[in-house]
């Protein structure tokens, strides 16, 4: 019995190690997608995140697709075929006119993302300042603190000098 | 196959155990099935049970962190763990960049000979050749270099992963995640929620992790803190001690306590008399926050501060002997959770030898010190200061809270660990064999 678990295992050690997918090793999927809650975020996440759709926006301004070649894989028929799409084309004048819907939009992406830069950098001048406003109330609440105990000191300080008067005065009776 | 689902499966194996000669076709069969319908990982895991069923061996785990070649908190309480389970389990410990069992003695003073170690070099990090394995670095479109360890740890019957690294796709038939605070939120390669059971070290870990990863995880234990005194005779100084790494981030606020130190001694020059503030910590060479703590010291030389900087066990524990107050403000003016103090071993460290702790009130450090009974805990610098004051006039204090620290402290001792470790890794043996006796090997 031993032996014929050690035979089992051995083989499936074998076919396991020739699999590099762990999909095919598990049969199932893995991985998923995940949304995070913006409403969740540390600031420092916050940051991240703000980063990572800049650049993902900034990457997608230019909506306007890359104009590809009129081509034709045919042999015989191919270049006539070429000549005729040509013709269609700037008969048609569809490229123009989707041309001005593109470049309307980009010019859009462009103006948006720069105003989203343009607010980022006034929040993130206003943060500062509100940093700033925090530390100075921080110094303040340590002067005071420092102060009621300076004041409670000296309150101790009168007490301990008015009993000692009291005990010293000839002309208060016990 | 869920470990859990084992009625079918543990009647296969007591067949075996009864009859094996006849049980072992029907065996050999399930294996195909399993193999077909569930993956070969699936059968393979049927075949590792059913070797440690039978006791044919002892079971075999395995413990990963891919920063088990830096000295770390982390790395001690996974280490630790494994220390103690060395003679029930065949223990292989899984690193990426070389280390050895004499640098696990060195620095935890730990014995792992018992232990195989095993390196997984990471091609990915290898060739950007990073001292530090990053995972913040791997993004949806590049493939997962961790895989490499995730198709290791299907080799055992137990996988756990000590590491702040959830790209690791568990196995194995049972795998456990050592959670020390979740750092990253699920984006891409996240299976944190994949693994059998997740350990926190601390209740703020555990709130952490519900409120990121949207599980409860499921075992509680608290690190190990094992710097209690050699001898329980304290020559105590005048002495305030800070112990924590100069974060290049400032995260531990040194910069703070040696201003609100600074204060004391120009506000409350009388009171503060005599007094000593002692910083120690762990720093990489190059690091702008620590000049800018030399430059505030420099520039104050009367004023009685000391770094220390990458000094020896051998003298931190003296300080911790010779220090009446340690200060803790990691946390203060921090938004983010992860700059928050997780747990804070040095705290206990400070309270087992008699230290009054003063920290900051957030964090791990809320479970360590109860305000008022064995120490404070406060929000702002100002509180400091007032609390310092407060003790500084007041000896009689000073020994009530310290008494009461010292006492507190015995709730994270690594005897305390060893027990919650042994206990529940001895429920998990129990739930993968069932029909284990007092079985030797």
């Amino acid at each position: 019995m031993i032996k014929e678990i050690q035979r089992l295992k051995k083989e499936l050690y074998r076919k396991k190690e020739e699999i590099r997918d762990l999909k095919k090793l598990v049969h199932k999927e893995i991985d998923r997608e995940f949304q995070s809650d913006l409403e969740e975020l540390s600031e420092r996440e916050l940051e991240t995140h703000i980063g990572e759709c800049f650049s993902s926006m900034k990457r997608n301004i230019d909506t306007k697709p890359d104009e590809k070649p009129i081509t034709s894989h045919r042999k015989i028929l191919g270049k006539p075929i070429i000549l005729i799409k040509q013709v269609l084309s700037r008969i048609t004048g569809v490229y123009s006119y989707v041309n001005l819907i593109f470049d309307k939009k980009t010019e859009f992406n462009r103006q948006s993302v720069a105003l989203h830069q343009a607010l980022l950098i006034s929040f993130r001048k206003n943060r500062e300042r509100m940093w700033q406003i925090e530390e100075k109330i921080s110094g303040c609440e340590e002067n005071l603190i420092i102060i009621m105990n300076k004041i409670k000191d000296l309150h101790l300080s009168l007490e301990r000098q008015k009993n000692k008067a009291v005990n010293h005065d000839p002309t208060v009776k016990d | 196959m869920s470990i859990k689902d084992n009625e079918k499966l543990l009647n296969i194996i007591k067949n075996l155990k009864l009859s094996p000669s006849t049980a072992i076709s029907e065996f050999s069969k399930e294996i195909d099935d399993i193999s077909c319908e569930q993956g070969i990982q699936a059968a393979y895991n049927l075949l590792l049970r059913s070797e440690v069923i039978l006791n044919i061996r002892k079971p075999c785990l395995a413990i990963y962190d891919h920063a088990f070649h830096f000295i770390g908190g982390a790395q001690k309480y996974g280490l630790t763990l494994i220390s103690v389970l060395q003679d029930q389990f065949d223990i292989t410990i899984i690193a990426n960049k070389e280390v050895g069992h004499k640098d696990f003695y060195a620095w935890y003073n730990l014995d792992l000979s018992k232990c195989k170690i095993k390196i997984i070099k990471i091609p990915y990090f290898e060739e950007r050749n990073t001292p530090h394995l990053d995972p913040a670095l791997i993004s949806k479109e590049t493939e997962n270099p961790f895989h490499l360890v995730s198709k290791e740890s299907g080799n055992y019957d137990i996988f756990v992963n000590n590491s702040m690294n959830e790209m690791v796709y568990p196995l194995s038939n049972i795998s456990v995640l050592i959670c020390h605070f979740p750092e990253r939120r699920p984006k891409s390669y996240f299976y944190a929620d994949q693994y059998t059971y997740v350990i926190y070290n601390s209740q703020y870990t555990a709130e952490w992790i519900e409120k990121k990863w949207k599980f409860s995880p499921h075992q509680h234990i608290y690190p190990p803190v094992d710097m209690e005194p050699d001898n329980r005779k304290f020559l105590k100084k005048k002495n305030i001690l800070s112990v924590a790494r100069f974060e290049v981030e400032g995260t531990k606020r040194q910069l703070e306590m040696i201003e609100a130190f600074l204060e004391l001694n120009q506000k409350y020059s009388e009171i503060a008399k005599g007094w000593k503030f002692i910083l120690v910590g762990g720093s990489n060479p190059k690091n702008n926050y620590l000049s800018k703590l030399k430059n505030t010291i420099n520039a104050n030389p009367e004023k009685n501060i000391e770094l220390k900087i990458n000094i020896p066990a051998k003298e931190l524990k003296s300080l911790y002997q010779k220090s009446t107050l340690f200060w803790h403000l990691c946390g203060l003016a921090h938004d983010d959770p992860s700059g928050i103090e997780h747990f804070g071993m040095t705290i206990v460290e400070a309270m087992q030898n008699k230290m009054v702790p003063i920290v900051y009130d957030g964090g791990g450090p809320r479970e360590i010190v109860d305000n008022g009974v064995n120490g404070f805990r406060v929000r702002s610098k100002a509180e400091l200061i007032e609390c310092s004051i407060r003790l500084f006039k007041d000896q009689k204090l000073i020994l009530k809270l310290s008494e009461s620290a010292q006492e507190k402290a015995q709730n994270f001792s690594r005897m305390k660990f060893e027990e919650n470790v042994k206990a529940f890794f001895d429920r998990l043996l129990m739930i993968y064999n069932p029909l284990q006796e007092n079985q030797s090997f």
